[in-house]
């Protein structure tokens, strides 16, 4: 390797491992945050923090675009340097976001044990009205279920939308507790985007919006009937980076549920296993030459 | 019916959220911090434009985070604030 192509590789490697899925995985689960205070807020004249989570995604944002302006700037100086044409490492965002969290430092052995969740109720019965598909009868002594991977439980829950089966949706929506429910709008967008991607053979952009709707619309539809519109274009705006629609004020669930139905939807466009979602998972093919047809089934 | 106890979980639920936003924001700045030296330590000498265009992104970035970091602590203090009225 010659003193040059040593420089290259090393500055690839700088460029590659700049931190856009940790900025990502930021801005997202501080944009699920003000989702779920806004709703809390709704009524109250005070903004228990809303305008300032507001401040901090915009800060993420530009972030986000100060990183991808940076390894523009590194593939700018490695093509006047004769070194340009070599490929990066690809898309990381979305494996930064379902890597699991770190464990939390377990409890002292005299604490108390943590109090179950109160949102159980509040998350089952927006699950109802979303799928359709009543919750389990529960039994008297039946404990409120504890936190699960987010990652793990988007792998469930796309599996059960590759099949079609809204039945199995709603029992494993029904399943988890609202706050790992909840969580799922953190870890999606990033998933949301590359699959996107994969799908239209290139980065979604603005113009993109149409196509996608079209291919995922109806399915999405029939598996969360009572979904409002609004969350769908919302999701399929920021995927594709356009401005999302002003609209009505949604309940928090929704686009966390939306969210994952959408990356299932993608998946079986794709003719992608949930297995796919593994961040250890090997890259898949990509045929940038041959874009899939979105309104085509894959 | 909702309740005090349900309104303080939304709450608390949110804050888990943002907590776990603050641990992203700090991991990242440390990997941006070596992103910069190492940037710095090969490409030093140079005098190609884009070289000078990395190191200020790479600054703007950093100071993006740090403001954003921050915005997440007043946020936090007011969501509390809130909670201990409820």
């Amino acid at each position: 390797m010659s003193l040059l192509q040593e420089l290259g590789a090393q500055l690839r490697a700088t460029s590659d491992e700049l931190p856009t899925g940790l900025v990502t995985v930021a801005m997202e689960r501080l944009r699920s945050a003000t989702e779920l205070l806004n709703w809390v807020r709704q009524t109250s004249v005070d903004p228990i923090g809303v305008p300032q989570l507001g401040n901090a995604v915009e800060h993420a944002e530009h972030a986000a675009a100060a990183l991808r302006l940076a390894q523009d700037a590194i593939t700018a100086y490695l093509a006047a340097v004769g070194l340009g044409g070599d490929p990066g490492t690809g898309d990381r965002d979305w494996r930064e976001a379902l890597k699991p969290a770190d464990e939390p430092a377990p409890p002292p052995p005299d604490a108390a044990p943590p109090p179950p969740e109160k949102l159980g109720s509040w998350w089952r019965k927006r699950v109802e009205e979303l799928t359709g598909e009543a919750p389990p009868a529960a039994e008297p002594a039946a404990p409120e279920p504890g936190k699960a991977d987010a990652a793990e439980l988007l792998r469930r829950l796309a599996g059960g939308v590759r099949s079609g089966d809204r039945a199995r949706l709603g029992r494993d929506l029904h399943a988890v507790s609202a706050s790992s429910g909840l969580a799922l709008s953190a870890v999606t967008p990033p998933v949301l985007r590359r699959l996107a991607g994969d799908l239209l053979g290139h980065e979604p952009r603005a113009d993109d919006v149409g196509r996608l709707r079209s291919a995922t619309t109806g399915r999405v539809k029939s598996l969360l009937p009572g979904a409002p519109p609004a969350v769908l274009e919302t999701l399929i705006a920021r995927v594709c980076r356009a401005p999302a629609p002003e609209g009505a004020q949604t309940h928090p669930a929704d686009s966390a549920v939306t969210a994952s139905v959408l990356t299932g939807v993608l998946l079986a466009r794709l003719g992608r296993d949930a297995s796919s979602l593994d961040p250890a998972a090997p890259e898949p093919l990509r045929e940038p030459d041959r874009a899939r047809k979105p309104g085509n089934n894959a | 019916m909702a309740s005090v106890a349900e309104v303080r979980a939304a709450v608390d639920a949110a804050l888990q959220q943002v907590a776990e936003s603050q641990a992203a924001i700090q991991a990242a700045r440390e990997k941006l911090g070596e992103a910069q030296q190492s940037l710095a330590a090969a490409l030093d000498g140079s005098a190609n434009d884009a070289v000078g265009a990395a190191h200020t992104s790479l600054s703007q970035a950093d100071q993006q985070l740090e403001e954003c970091l921050g915005a997440t602590l007043l946020a936090v203090e007011q969501a509390q604030t809130y909670t201990a009225t409820l």
